[in-house]
């Protein structure tokens, strides 16, 4: 590229149109013709100076003193054409570093944007996972203090009752002997017989109550693992027959629950949370029935456990009310509920999956509305 | 960088005279023009000026002869100081073989001197030019005028800068302008002769060099 300092020639200058018609003016002025050219015509030509430079050659005219006065002339107009030349040719050099210069800058503005772009989407990145961290811990707090006040609430009731349900039950069968030795000294009359037979049932039921109130006292034992380590060997199915135990209770025997309940072996766990995850998703099936349309018929929930390629599958069915399709996605989702404030946290589902996940399984929702439910959770064997 | 043509056999040289708005460029190349009479010289180019303001800039040819034949030109350009005229300045500064810096003497000129002395060191990296080695010198010009910084105190505190000693000159009256370009031709030598070889190739001496580009014009030693 050629710099604005740069020596102008003689076509710098003048196009050849001007050349022309300068050569016409002072060939006019002169005696005889006159030329103006780049290169040197012959011996007699006078150069035309400028800036120290020779920008040309003038021939013609009619002697040695015209010649140089044309030339002088020339010189004198070429400082004029030149100086526009050299302001045009700095303005455009000073324009072009200019916006060259300008183009750097937006480069680099596009840059740091950029940049800062990146940045801030880290950032926002890295705020998302802050907060599902957070999200996640306040959910692990909140349920292990729930577990926490359910199990030592269920080991107080527990110890609580046991004592007196042991000597009930153990009083119980002795009153029922000194019933039988009461009814043989008793003289008999159809009066004393109806006593006694009455007498007889009343204890009859009043043992098999105690049974069941020992038997409700041992099952939130295992709810609770008030017993157990964190991690110890669980029995799936004794697991699930506590839990059912409990829900039962919870809905005053009115569940029809069918059990089908195959062999399975012990797998490593965590009995609390299972226990937990079984009465939760009972708990939701039963709910489901109890949500469902009147005239849909009795409502069943049906929990099978089955072992498949290597896994134990938990089935735990209903044909109750169902999930509406739009409320599907967001089952999982910690916090949310359908069911009335203050009667569900929105956490079942959520920590029903993260402990099979807990435990190395997977949890399956399949449901449709009106129709039922039908979880599906798997945890392998080891 | 100097401009070899070595089929010419020419050495083009570019000075640069810098400095704040109004501290006296323009005058500086106006009295070189007037009382220099070099070997050869050119026309006094005044490119474009507003209100005695250079627009543009302005351009001094002067040249010497070797005996080898060497075509050496020395340009002396002028910039626009006026704060604005920034990427006009830098696209004369390109290029530059030495700098003449011209500073205003009055005191309330010194931050406009700072400015500018900034600028300057600015755009000479901007077109790859680097300030400690390049031939420069520095001027304060407007000695003549009345309550000036007084030059004792402009010379401590330029003592530790390569510039010093500082010239002071009042280029209306012509005074100091001479011994400033001569300052500025002698350290353009140590650089060219460096490279060009100006005493041994062309027999062109440090004196020469100096005393050619710069002799007194005699119809102007009474100005």
């Amino acid at each position: 590229m050629r710099n604005f300092e740069d020596d102008p020639t003689l076509n710098d200058l003048l196009s050849n149109d001007q050349l022309d018609r300068l050569n016409r003016c002072l060939s006019d002025l002169c005696a005889k013709p006159i030329a103006l050219g780049a290169s040197r015509p012959g011996a007699d030509a006078v150069p035309v100076e400028f800036n120290l430079e020779t920008v040309g050659w003038l021939s013609g005219g009619e002697h040695e003193q015209e010649r140089q006065a044309a030339a002088d002339m020339v010189g004198f107009l070429m400082m004029f054409v030149a100086k526009y030349r050299l302001a045009a040719n700095l303005h455009h050099d000073a324009t072009e570093a200019g916006y060259a210069e300008l183009q750097r800058q937006n480069e680099a503005l596009k840059a740091s944007e950029a940049r800062y772009r990146a940045l801030s989407d880290q950032l926002q990145q890295q705020v998302d996972e802050q907060v599902s961290v957070i999200k996640q811990t306040q959910q692990e707090l909140y349920e292990s203090a729930r577990l926490r006040s359910v199990g030592q609430l269920a080991a107080g009731v527990a110890h609580e009752i046991n004592n007196p349900i042991g000597f009930i039950s153990s009083n119980l069968r002795v009153a029922r002997e000194y019933v039988k030795d009461l009814a043989e000294v008793l003289p008999e009359t159809p009066a004393n017989q109806d006593l006694m037979a009455d007498f007889n049932d009343l204890l009859a039921e009043s043992i098999d109550g105690a049974k069941r109130i020992a038997s409700i006292v041992s099952d939130l034992k295992t709810f609770s693992s008030i017993d157990q380590a964190d991690y110890t060997r669980c029995n799936i199915n004794s697991l699930l027959t506590s839990a059912i135990h409990l829900v039962q209770t919870e809905y005053s025997h009115g569940l029809e629950i069918v059990e089908r309940l195959e062999n399975v072996p012990e797998v490593s766990g965590h009995p609390s949370k299972l226990s937990q995850t079984f009465f939760n998703l009972l708990d939701n099936a039963a709910q489901a029935i109890r949500d469902a349309e009147p005239d849909k018929g009795p409502g069943r929930i049906l929990v099978k456990t089955l072992i498949q390629q290597g896994d134990i599958h938990i089935v735990i069915q209903d044909n109750g009310s169902g999930i509406p399709e739009d409320q599907r996605p967001k089952v999982f989702d910690a916090f949310f509920t359908s069911r009335p404030i203050g009667s569900g946290t929105g956490l079942g589902l959520t920590v029903a999956l993260d402990t099979a996940r807990a435990h190395g399984g997977r949890l399956q929702l399949d449901s449709r509305e009106g129709t039922g439910t039908r979880v599906l959770m798997t945890l392998p064997i080891n | 960088m100097p401009d070899f043509s070595p089929d010419d056999n020419k050495l083009a040289l570019k000075v640069v005279f810098y400095g704040p708005a109004l501290s006296g460029k323009t005058t500086n190349l106006m009295q070189l023009h007037s009382l220099l009479n070099p070997e050869r010289k050119g026309e006094l180019m005044v490119l474009e000026t507003r209100d005695d303001r250079t627009l543009f800039f302005d351009m001094l040819p002067i040249g010497l002869r070797g005996s080898s034949g060497l075509d050496l030109r020395l340009k002396l350009y002028t910039v626009p100081g006026q704060v604005q005229h920034d990427s006009t300045r830098k696209a004369v500064l390109s290029r530059a073989d030495g700098v003449v810096f011209v500073a205003d003497s009055q005191p309330s000129q010194q931050d406009n001197n700072a400015t500018a002395f900034g600028n300057l060191e600015e755009n000479l990296e901007k077109v790859g030019l680097d300030i400690d080695t390049l031939p420069m010198v520095v001027q304060f010009n407007k000695r003549d005028i009345p309550g000036v910084v007084p030059e004792e105190e402009l010379q401590t505190r330029w003592a530790g800068t390569p510039w010093s000693p500082l010239v002071m000159a009042a280029a209306l009256k012509g005074d100091g302008v001479i011994e400033t370009f001569r300052i500025l031709l002698d350290r353009l030598y140590t650089v060219i002769d460096d490279e060009f070889r100006l005493a041994t190739d062309h027999d062109i001496s440090r004196q020469q060099f100096v005393e050619r580009l710069s002799r007194n014009n005699p119809e102007a030693s009474g100005a």
